[in-house]
């Protein structure tokens, strides 16, 4: 699903963000990155969907060759994966329901579609009555969950966070990596990038940690105290997809139009994994 | 999403942004409302000036003066030989009885001047009225004229006519000069606007790169917000513009300025095409402050 092979990044002046970085993250796993500030975690998060372009090697997502990706498709790219940040990056002059439903409205989903999906979107998080809030008028934790909510709404095949949980409380943190859980558990990739090593203690999965901007680790963890992911929810009642399952996403009819449509199909024209431009 | 849906995605945006910055599109609409007035307001005067000319030249006469002694029958013959081009409207032979009675009814107190003469004062004269014309045509004609030994003196209307048309393209010229001046300000004045909006919706921007959006989305609403504030500001300076017009009629019906230069409004094609300007500059300022590394 995710694929780096031999990634470097230098920035301007020599500073090498990422040097040599190799891995490959299967479909349906729950990642967790780590290491020190500064160890390139941001770096390497934001060369998956392209704000970044590596100094040298490739770097394959759900088949598309990222690197070598034109500027025209870097949109239809980015539909395809969620993207949850440590400030939350909402726009404060808009409602959760606007900020929630930005990509449907521009892919010009009616307004019943629009509030669909947004309500199905923001009662995953648990937010539904909120959605004709403003940011502002919104708790840290809610404003992070309207965030997640906002990059669930086209059900992503990948989901990726860069410090969701840096600006929550631990109670509020933990709530926060419960959603990323349940999300994965319906099928969604999960790259979630942290320095909290307590959390990933607790949770377990499989880490990545880098040091210097080099892959220093990539282990599996049991978790000490992993999280229920039975309690209920607003969503109680709907039943979970297996772990890893695809069907959860394929059982929605409407989620076509988040492709590009003459890349439906991977660029390589394989279903799944590497595609021709990739390296081998 | 179609292309309709995208136009009415941006222009619904771009009124949001309007309305909820206002106080800086107002700045860009007031601006191109002013170039686009003093523009109007100089092509209201010279299609205005233009059509007195239009007018006057319809109306332009040549009186040919014969000699003093030229006699009825020779008068007639003139007067026939004169209107024999196809573009002398009439031909009214005057005679210098004639004349004489009409200076004595044009200015009474003034008649003592033409009586007790042993010879008539006044010459006969042939007053032709001129329809369509090429003025070389004319010019060769009015030579051959002033060449026979029966005529004293040719007058005609051209030499004014030409000083005004002069004038009409002077005011035409300082008009365009003025408007275009106006208009660039106009202009970079949207410019500055969109790319402060841009600026201020730097974070907005990113964020909307970040979940997907093309080029086309994220500059679809700023294109359309220019383009607001042009065809508004097209608008409010038409409107100013038909205000003055009528105010103007309403206080000095009669006077010279308001008969000449501003007698008739602008047609609904010169509206159309001042708010079309308006809105042509306010796209072309937000095309031009958007460019790549502006967002």
């Amino acid at each position: 699903m995710i694929q780096f092979f031999h990634v470097s990044k230098l920035y301007p002046g020599g500073q090498a963000a990422l040097a040599d970085v190799t891995f490959d993250i299967p479909r349906g796993q729950f990642v967790f990155l780590t290491g020190a500030s500064g160890a390139g975690k941001t770096t390497l998060l934001r060369m998956i969907f392209r704000e970044e372009v590596p100094s040298d090697g490739q770097i394959v997502v759900n088949g598309r060759n990222v690197s070598s990706i034109p500027q025209s498709k870097i949109p239809y790219l980015r539909r395809t994966i969620g993207v949850v940040f440590q400030d939350f990056r909402l726009i404060p002059r808009k409602t959760v329901f606007e900020n929630v439903t930005y990509l449907p409205r521009i892919l010009g989903f009616d307004l019943k579609n629009q509030k669909r999906l947004a309500y199905q979107a923001l009662r995953r998080v648990g937010l539904a009555h909120r959605a004709n809030a403003f940011p502002p008028e919104l708790s840290g934790g809610e404003q992070q969950r309207v965030a997640i909510a906002r990059a669930l709404i086209n059900e992503p095949e990948i989901l990726i966070a860069d410090e969701p949980t840096g600006n929550l409380d631990p109670d509020l943190s933990r709530e926060i990596l419960r959603l990323f859980l349940e999300v994965n558990l319906r099928g969604t990739t999960v790259l979630l990038a942290t320095h909290d090593r307590d959390m990933i203690q607790r949770v377990g999965r499989r880490v990545l940690t880098l040091d210097h901007g080099r892959l220093a680790a990539d282990q599996m963890l049991e978790g000490t105290d992993p999280p229920d992911l039975t309690e209920t929810r607003e969503d109680e009642g709907e039943p979970r997809p297996e772990a890893g399952s695809q069907a959860a996403r394929d059982e929605d009819p409407e989620r076509e139009p988040w492709r590009e449509p003459e890349a439906a199909e991977p660029l390589a024209g394989r279903g799944d994994g590497a595609g021709e431009d990739a390296p081998p | 999403m179609s292309f309709l849906q995208a136009l009415l995605y941006f222009f619904r945006e771009a009124l949001v942004n309007l309305l909820r910055s206002w106080k800086v599109g107002l700045l860009a609409v007031l601006t191109i409302t002013v170039s686009l007035l003093v523009g109007g307001a100089f092509l209201l005067m010279s299609r205005n000036l233009a059509a007195s000319v239009g007018q006057w030249q319809k109306e332009m006469r040549v009186v040919i003066y014969l000699r003093p002694d030229t006699g009825a029958d020779e008068l007639r013959r003139l007067a026939a030989e004169a209107g024999r081009p196809a573009w002398v409207a009439a031909v009214e032979p005057v005679t210098a009885e004639a004349a004489r009675d009409r200076f004595t009814e044009i200015f009474p107190t003034l008649s003592d001047l033409v009586e007790g003469w042993e010879d008539e004062p006044l010459p006969a004269s042939l007053e032709i009225r001129l329809g369509d014309f090429e003025p070389a045509t004319l010019e060769t004609w009015l030579a051959g004229w002033r060449r026979r030994p029966e005529v004293s003196m040719v007058d005609d209307d051209r030499e004014w006519l030409r000083q005004v048309a002069t004038a009409v393209a002077v005011v035409r010229g300082v008009g365009l000069a003025l408007g275009a001046g106006l208009l660039a300000a106009a202009i970079f004045t949207i410019m500055s606007v969109i790319r402060l909006t841009a600026y201020l919706h730097h974070e907005e921007i990113s964020i909307m790169r970040l979940v997907g959006a093309t080029e086309f989305y994220i500059r679809g609403p700023f294109y359309a917000e220019g383009l607001l504030q042009g065809l508004l500001g097209g608008g409010l300076a038409s409107a100013g513009l038909y205000g003055a017009y009528q105010l103007l009629h309403a206080r000095s019906p009669g006077s010279l300025f308001t008969t000449v230069l501003a007698g008739t409004f602008l047609s609904w094609r010169e509206i159309a095409f001042l708010i079309l300007l308006g809105g042509g500059a306010g796209l072309l300022g937000a095309v031009a402050s958007l460019r790549r590394e502006s967002l």
